[in-house]
């Protein structure tokens, strides 16, 4: 059921537009400066009473870059200077003291994630100083099932670093590419050869990393099938075991960064589309399975296997074979999900700072969700990891009568069944083979937040 | 002046839930009433002595130790934890009281509460003053036999753990008690929520709450139990009850 599905211009034409990627629900614009520190120590001191208390994954976000990537919507802070690294550095140790001691002892860290900016903008030491402070303070699993990644950005990676990466315990990388066309490169300010890409793979296969996933943008600017199809072969023939082809969304009243794109040089929606197309083809043919929304893994991937038997589960860092962890976001604008709260910090630097300098938790904003939330979040998770949702499963677990309690979603939902996206049943939901491109359209069709009537400023377009 | 033990009554005092015959699904008392045939107006009698507290909420007490014993109280809804504390001040957890059982009986011989007691959630209480209660029950030998069923059950379930138990043997009996207890209110007995935390199952285990985890991980396992975050779910209760029997000696 995981082949790659079918490409289909008319439909993906039709529901093209900027939404929620649902990588959580509800969605973090709903998350409110009115959920602060105390609540976090709170929910953390309830997830230590589980009878079985969860799992921990970590995020921690490290927002430097060298040089501004102009597509980029990520929060990152463009600097040359090298000793901001351990100015950062020096802080997120203190925040991992602050934040760890509320986490009970046996509590396996199983995934761990560090994320950009560019992680790899703090050097092999650096690295080493952090890694030896998250191990102090929390408990590392010893499983081999442990996933430690990184995202590289090859072009700042040294002949040695992948070694020390390994040495220091991570086991997976995910390198940004996005496009080897040279004109695109430009367009984008983002310069980076074939070869150093490659080295960087082959380095962490020679190093024992389980598995390397590369990132993929199309709908850039300057960007044509031909060149996007000779990255697409550059890319396959390295046999990466996981991608990710995101779709470019050009919003640069919200990422300022996207305002150096010469909007004339986009391509329109037919080309955009024609180079998604292209890449579902090439990447059918060279045997890639469909995970969800975006993510291709080869057949004997962790993730294809998973999915198969029904192992998948999704979180802010992507697809994971992990069962639900508490995650612990560290570092500025860094996410938390614990127990049934979600949180994040400030995404300012200076925020956060201050609040780490006086032994604050920086705690910005965040909400804990109600049984309404618990449930659609549910719901989501079973249509991103498996596209379908399994409705008696739901009625048990959650005490609803699904047809009754969903039946605004429903009606929503039934000009996708129309259009062929969705399959309604008695018993199960599923995303056809059109529509599993699309899983985030049928997901909105269940998000509360999205249908009902504002009562504040619109959500995806605000800017701070 | 502090707030007399078990609460101050609302405003209306009188127990109003229910119908004519049966005041409360959950009370302690009223199948006792039932069972013996009486009529409304010794009903009524049980009913002038009880009295609706609550809310109290997480982490509230309902009385401390040395508190001047006035009344017992039925559980109407959520959790109770006694408690005690030991000479070195560690907590040591006696027991959990679930809806429809009844906390202090054990300070009728002294006329003090021996015990802490504390909500560990959004607790609701019928409050049935002693001396009244006592009074009545030289009337309704059906109220003074349930009385004495009552506090057998309670000084057997203290002797529960007392031996030389395993950690397996513990947790098995502690889940089938909470599943039998669960049934004899009537809800379901495979599928139920743990309202205590890991910290206070483990002290009134005698276990450490990494050793709770672990044996219950096991328990998931082996197939025996279904965990997930504090829905506790039997899968194989002839198992389970087999690993218990050592324990509960039945």
């Amino acid at each position: 059921m995981n082949a790659i599905p079918p490409f289909d211009a008319d439909l993906l034409r039709r529901y093209d537009g900027p939404g929620p990627r649902y990588t959580s629900y509800p969605t973090a614009p709903q998350f409110s400066s009115a959920f602060g520190e105390s609540d976090f120590r709170e929910a953390a001191k309830l997830s230590n009473g589980d009878p079985i208390p969860r799992r921990l994954s970590l995020y921690v976000h490290v927002p430097f870059c060298f040089s501004p990537c102009f597509y980029c919507g990520c929060n990152r802070v463009i600097t040359r200077d090298h000793s901001r690294a351990d100015v950062y550095l020096t802080r997120l140790v203190r925040e991992v003291a602050m934040v760890a001691p509320l986490f009970d002892r046996d509590r396996d860290v199983v995934q761990l994630h560090l994320g950009g900016g560019t992680p790899n903008f703090l050097n092999a030491s650096q690295l080493g100083e952090m890694m030896e402070s998250l191990s102090r303070h929390f408990h590392f699993s010893s499983s081999p099932k442990r996933d430690f990644s990184i995202e590289l950005d090859p072009r700042c990676v040294g002949s040695s670093d992948i070694e020390a990466l390994a040495f220091l315990g991570f086991n997976r990388a995910s390198l940004g590419v996005q496009d080897f066309d040279p004109v695109v490169q430009a367009a984008v300010n983002r310069i980076q050869s074939v070869e150093e890409t490659l080295a960087v793979i082959d380095a962490c296969r020679k190093h024992g990393f389980r598995s390397v996933n590369v990132d993929l943008i199309y709908g850039l600017p300057a960007q044509t099938a031909a060149g996007f199809g000779r990255t697409l072969d550059t890319v396959i023939a390295a046999r990466p075991d996981r991608l990710a082809v995101y779709s470019y969304a050009h919003l640069p009243q919200l990422f300022r960064p996207q305002k150096q794109i010469d909007a004339s040089q986009l391509p329109d929606p037919e080309a955009k589309l024609g180079l998604l197309q292209l890449a579902i083809e090439k990447l059918s043919l060279a045997g890639y399975r469909y995970i969800g929304m975006d993510h291709f893994a080869l057949p004997d991937d962790e993730l294809s296997l998973a999915q198969e038997h029904d192992g998948l589960h999704r979180n802010f860092m992507g697809y994971t074979t992990h069962a639900d962890c508490d995650l612990i976001g560290l570092g500025v604008s860094a996410i938390s999900h614990i127990g049934d709260s979600y949180s994040q910090n400030p995404r300012d630097l200076p925020a956060w700072e201050a609040a780490i300098d006086n032994g604050r938790l920086p705690v910005w904003r965040g909400m804990m969700l109600w049984a309404d939330d618990v449930l659609r979040a549910d719901l989501i998770q079973q249509l991103m990891c498996r596209s379908e949702i399994d409705i008696a499963a739901l009625e048990a677990r959650h005490g609803i009568h699904f047809a009754t309690y969903f039946e605004e979603d429903l009606q929503r939902l039934q000009s996708l069944a129309a259009d062929g996206l969705v399959t309604i049943e008695a018993t199960r939901i599923r995303a056809t083979a059109r529509g599993r491109l699309l899983l985030r359209i049928i997901a909105a069709c269940f998000d509360r937040y999205l249908h009902q009537p504002r009562s504040e400023p619109a959500r995806f377009s605000k800017m701070i | 002046m502090s707030d007399p033990a078990l609460g101050r009554p609302r405003a209306s005092a009188i127990a109003d839930d229910g119908d004519a015959l049966r005041f409360c699904s959950t009370c302690a008392f009223s199948a006792a009433c039932l069972s013996q045939g009486f009529d409304k107006a010794s009903l009524n009698d049980l009913h002038v002595l009880v009295e609706h507290v609550g809310p109290f909420h997480e982490g509230e007490h309902l009385f401390r130790e040395g508190d001047a014993f006035t009344a017992i109280a039925a559980v109407r809804a959520g959790t109770v934890k006694t408690y005690v504390l030991d000479p070195a001040g560690q907590e040591q957890v006696l027991g959990f009281f679930l809806p429809g059982e009844v906390i202090g009986l054990n300070a009728i011989h002294h006329a003090r509460y021996p015990c802490n007691a504390v909500a560990l959630d959004t607790v609701m209480l019928c409050r049935f003053s002693f001396p009244k209660m006592a009074m009545l029950a030289t009337r309704l030998p059906g109220l003074q036999a349930q009385l004495f069923r009552l506090l057998s059950q309670d000084i057997g379930k203290a002797a529960l753990l007392a031996g030389d138990y395993s950690s397996d043997q513990r947790l098995a009996a502690f889940l089938v008690s909470l599943s039998r207890r669960h049934a004899e209110r009537g809800f379901s007995p495979s599928r139920f929520h743990l309202t205590m935390a890991r910290t206070d199952m483990a002290n009134y285990l005698r276990l450490a709450p990494e050793t709770v985890s672990r044996v219950l991980r096991r328990f998931q396992d082996e197939g025996l139990v279904q965990v997930d975050r504090r829905e506790l779910e039997i899968v194989d209760a002839a198992r389970l009850q087999a690993l218990a029997r050592a324990v509960l000696r039945d």
